[in-house]
């Protein structure tokens, strides 16, 4: 009985998430087409397996840390006004935070349209519309694998990319001659608690991290009628640590800049992706006082799915990324730290084949196998493990999903 | 043999795109349908708002209006769809059950658009030209 309490207490959360899904759902069939009101959601359970690494958890073993809920709503209160929230529950083990969050809070103003311009301003806490995958990575059918690449999606950042509090403004344009525009900005700052900071900075950091504004653009361009479709992003963020009196930290301040390109081919049968990131992460303090290191880091992924039939889709990609680019093999990493820190934290590569099957229009499988080299992106990256972490591990994750 | 290969084949229509009377427009282009069935055009040019009505992804008509009509493939629109309503950065258009539902929505919408593969079975609707 007992068992059963602690199970319970552990999983209430998304006991909660999934009762409240289910019964709307059922309202959501009965929706009437004129509705203002929509109600949608998501469920994923999968079980993920990891080798030689504490990507998922400390010991290697088969774990069932792979659960996404989401329950969305959108209120449109008149022609130019909606409101729009959604809640999930995530359990990725170490991967990020296990937990209920609101994703998104916010009220929509389309400030502007006509057949060529469409503005909107979106206020309130809203997810990051910029990368490929920024505002899908927690939709487990929208985003093309369980596991997206880590190098640009890197789930320890998961909290602090994902979207912000503030405000966000978007701004489409379609000329016949020239194609669809997509302008995107948005400022804003992510709430960041005591478990966020704890994925990331390790048990050992005992005070607080604060994200200071960050500003984002992203702009985007199709040709007419093209099946391509290629992308630019820019951001810039700081966060500020502060030392508990007891502390293995002192006061210190990251600072992150990013540019991205990406390109995206939808043919009939043949999809291909491709994303570039250039990372400049500097850190002041944190470590020691006078601790200053500026590194520009590398990374980028070339994927390819083929669609079988309307059932089918195999997947498969290569990604490489390296924490700075005038040390790819990490040498000078390991050098600076005396040999404490093996060369391979310098860099992660991840190959991955995989595939997904769609049973229905809301029910599908995925399923994935990760021959991963390199230990970068794994948490907490200020504190490398390389009693627990190799430089070669693997990854396989099966995951059954349903949405509404 | 002509005759037997036309009368062994089964009868298809071309898909006609109908609209609310309320939408004021007689035709269209395909890059505007594009853009309203991607939710990158909200209103209609005299401001009212656009209700998109849509049958299931895996329907045989959603499928040839959207490879014929739009030339998009129908994953390219789910895509776009789920990623506006997953995000909160918008709605996806209204699913219909069948053919008979989607008329009705539309007739009853103001500003509503939707599809047909038989224009002779409906009436009280505008049926717009599509101009390339």
């Amino acid at each position: 009985m007992s068992m059963y309490l602690k199970l319970m207490n552990k999983y209430r959360h998304a006991f909660i998430c999934l009762s409240a899904l289910l019964t709307l759902s059922v309202q959501a069939s009965d929706d009437k087409s004129a509705n203002p009101l929509k109600i949608h959601g998501f469920v994923a359970q999968g079980v993920i397996d990891v080798d030689g690494s504490n990507f998922v958890s400390n010991e290697n073993k088969l774990s069932t840390e792979l659960t996404e809920i989401g329950l969305n709503t959108s209120y449109q209160l008149s022609d130019d006004f909606r409101f729009a929230a959604q809640a999930v529950y995530l359990n990725g083990g170490n991967r990020y935070n296990e937990g209920l969050r609101v994703d998104y809070f916010l009220l929509d103003w389309d400030a502007y349209s006509s057949e060529q311009w469409q503005a909107n301003l979106f206020v309130g806490r809203f997810k990051s519309p910029h990368w490929l995958h920024s505002s899908t990575r927690d939709i487990p059918f929208e985003r093309p694998s369980i596991i997206l690449p880590q190098g640009l999606y890197f789930d320890g950042f998961r909290d602090i990319a994902v979207g912000g509090d503030g405000a966000a403004l978007k701004l489409t344009y379609n000329n016949d001659e020239f194609g669809e525009f997509d302008f995107n900005f948005s400022r804003g700052k992510s709430p960041i608690n005591s478990e966020d900071a704890e994925v990331i900075l390790s048990k050992f950091a005992q005070g607080s991290i604060k994200h200071e504004l960050d500003s984002q653009i992203s702009v985007y361009w199709r040709p007419v009628f093209s099946q391509w479709r290629f992308g630019l992003t820019l951001l810039d963020s700081e966060f500020n640590y502060t030392s508990a009196s007891l502390d293995s930290y002192v006061n210190g301040e990251f600072e992150f800049q990013n540019y991205t390109i990406n390109a995206i081919y939808e043919g009939e049968q043949w999809e291909f992706t491709s994303e570039f990131l250039q990372t400049r992460f500097l850190t002041k303090g944190f470590y020691a006082p006078q601790f200053y290191q500026d590194n520009l880091g590398q990374g980028g992924y070339f994927q390819a799915r083929y669609k079988v039939d309307q059932t089918l889709t195999i997947i498969g990609r290569y990604e490489e990324f390296y924490a700075d680019k005038d040390d790819k093999k990490g040498h000078k990493l390991e050098e600076r730290s005396y040999g404490t820190v093996p060369n391979y934290f310098g860099f992660q590569n991840d190959a991955m084949l995989g595939f997904s099957y769609k049973f229905s229009n809301n029910l599908q499988i995925n399923a994935e196998h990760h021959w991963m080299k390199g230990a970068a992106r794994l948490n907490p990256i200020v504190l490398p493990n390389p009693q627990v972490n190799k430089e070669h591990w693997k990854v396989w994750a099966i995951q059954l999903m349903y949405w509404f | 043999m002509l005759f037997v290969m036309l009368i062994g084949s089964p009868v298809t229509h071309a898909i006609d795109v109908i609209t609310n009377i309320t939408a004021d427009t007689a035709s269209i282009t395909t890059a505007q349908l594009r853009r309203i069935y991607s939710m990158r055009q909200v209103k209609w040019a005299n401001g009212v708002p656009i209700t998109v009505y849509v049958l299931s992804s895996n329907n045989i008509i959603h499928q040839k209006f959207c490879k014929e009509t739009l030339r998009l493939f129908p994953y390219q629109l789910d895509r776009i769809w789920n990623k506006l309503t997953f995000s909160g950065m918008g709605i996806a258009p209204t699913p219909v059950k069948n053919m008979e539902e989607l008329i009705k929505a539309v007739k009853s919408t103001t500003g509503a658009i939707g599809y047909i593969e038989n224009i002779n079975e409906v009436s009280d609707v505008n049926v717009l030209k599509i101009d390339e």
